[in-house]
């Protein structure tokens, strides 16, 4: 077989493999879509925000968290949480808070 | 320039680098490696970003809370009573919600006392619990699987013991379990109704945590929250458009700050790149001479190494972005793990659903093939210059 062919092969593999794990994936989505428990919990709970990192306040609940938290403890704190490193910092927090903002 | 002989010095690339296998095989490893996290990254980002317009789409459309020196502080049940009048709102529900720390298990949980009854979709709850398990009445409480699995808590007959303000016990049993499936929402989740709630956190009567506000028509919801920012000046209003933009923007600020380190190993990688392509060994030197004396151009060369740049740039992108795929929507981004939930001793399972279009795989291709083309392309260009002659000698 001629080298070419060869490598024509193995992309065309490669790239069957990713359809085929593609497929799964848009499946699975369509039936977690279809089951609405998400929706249904977030309704009924009235959640605002995802369960990704319970270690602080601020990142567990980043919509409904003042700006001050991460520092709030104690006068001088350093924020000291490794996922508050990465989260954003709420800026937005103070838009909706007075109508002299709006 | 026939379609044959294209083919014909793509054979003889594909032979060349299989002469060269050590080499081809590190850079294609190394190169695939930062492909991998590349778009492992790009796919986690998409994949929360998707988990945030599906799972939060039933949201309050506007959530008000008390400021008092910059802090939220219990909202008086009377402020219900200064927004009536205010055309559009369907239904106000009180909510007592706040943070336990369990310090046994070193856990958070999320406790929320509202009467569910009165919430959107309340009635179906039960839909969303795990088999044999029932809405808590008073004294009850549902718990998530991450509260389940970290107390240790057997599937039937269990009990909750919580500590009030002043240390005084309080004790729950359990009505039930939320699904796994709702994990990403529910996992520390204590659920009860509002009276014991309030028993727990010793929160006043006549106060709660916040206020869920229920809009008809939600085309209103910026209008009225304008109102009731008006009407309630010490308050915070978080209308619904906000949660989306805070995690388009958490997500996003996470993206382009692992973006920069990424940058960082791509560059690296293409220097790399450039040092192997451009320091030429005499072996290749002399490959480029005889080809030359056996009548191959310039432009053969340039092409030839052209396919080379192609062949392990295109197979280390398919390699890199299937392997960052199995690895996102199939081992739930385990490699970031850390970074997403850090000390966090309840883990949610995640299951992530990277829907992608062609634009997400089109950047990825951006950022990291045409900076390998273009780091190779001048040493090809060397390589294909050289007079034979110098070279045979």
């Amino acid at each position: 077989m001629r080298p070419a062919r060869l490598f024509f092969y193995i992309v065309g593999m490669l790239l069957v493999v990713d359809l085929v794990m593609y497929a799964w994936n848009v499946h699975n989505e369509r039936l977690a879509a279809d089951g609405s428990r998400a929706a249904i919990v977030t309704a009924a709970l009235g959640l605002t925000d995802l369960c990704l990192a319970t270690e602080a306040r601020y990142t567990r609940h980043p919509v409904l968290a003042d700006g001050v938290v991460p520092f709030m403890d104690y006068p001088g704190e350093i924020e000291h949480f490794p996922t508050g490193s990465f989260w954003a910092p709420p800026v937005r927090f103070g838009r909706f808070p007075s109508p002299r903002q709006l | 320039m026939s379609f044959a002989k294209q083919l014909n010095i793509l054979d003889y690339a594909l032979q060349g680098l299989w002469r060269r296998r050590l080499k081809t095989g590190g850079i294609v490893v190394i190169f695939s490696a930062v492909i991998f996290l590349a778009a492992s990254f790009q796919f986690t980002i998409k994949a929360l970003n998707n988990l945030v317009d599906q799972d939060l789409r039933a949201t309050p459309e506007i959530v008000i809370q008390k400021m008092s020196a910059g802090r939220q502080e219990s909202i008086p049940l009377n402020y219900i009573k200064k927004l009536k009048g205010i055309w559009g709102i369907r239904r106000v529900v009180p909510r007592i919600w706040g943070y336990y720390f369990d310090a046994t298990t070193k856990a958070n949980y999320t406790v929320i006392g509202l009467n569910y009854s009165k919430m959107p979709m309340g009635g179906l709850l039960d839909k969303a619990l795990i088999k044999g398990s029932h809405l808590p009445g008073p004294g009850e409480a549902l718990i998530g699987t991450g509260v389940k699995e970290v107390l240790r808590l057997p599937d039937k007959g269990a009990m909750l013991s919580l500590f009030r303000p002043d240390y005084s016990l309080k004790a729950l049993k359990v009505s039930g379990v939320f699904m796994p499936s709702t994990d990403i929402l529910t996992t520390d989740t204590i659920l009860m109704n509002l009276p014991d709630s309030r028993d727990l956190f010793a929160i006043k009567p006549g106060l709660v945590t916040d206020l869920c506000v229920y809009v008809a028509n939600p085309r209103e919801v910026t209008t009225i929250a304008r109102k009731i920012a008006a009407r309630l000046p010490d308050t915070r209003v978080v209308p619904k458009s906000q949660i989306k933009e805070t995690y388009r923007e958490v997500f996003g600020w996470r993206g382009g700050f692992a973006s920069i380190c990424l940058l960082t190993a791509i560059a690296a990688f293409i220097i790399f790149a450039w040092d192997k392509a451009s320091g030429m060994n005499p072996d290749e030197k002399r490959e480029v001479a005889i080809l030359k004396v056996i009548g191959w151009q310039t432009a053969d060369i340039l092409s030839l190494r052209f396919y080379e740049g192609f062949i392990v740039s295109s197979l280390s992108f398919l390699l890199g972005c299937t392997l960052a795929y199995a690895h996102v929507a199939f081992m739930g981004a385990g490699l970031f793990r850390p970074i997403l939930t850090g000390w966090s001793v309840i883990q949610p399972r995640i299951m992530l659903r990277p829907a992608l279009e062609f634009s997400d795989i089109l950047l990825i291709f951006s950022l990291v093939v045409p900076p390998y083309m273009a780091a190779t392309i001048v040493p090809a260009w060397r390589s294909a210059i050289i007079p034979p002659d110098a070279a045979v000698n």
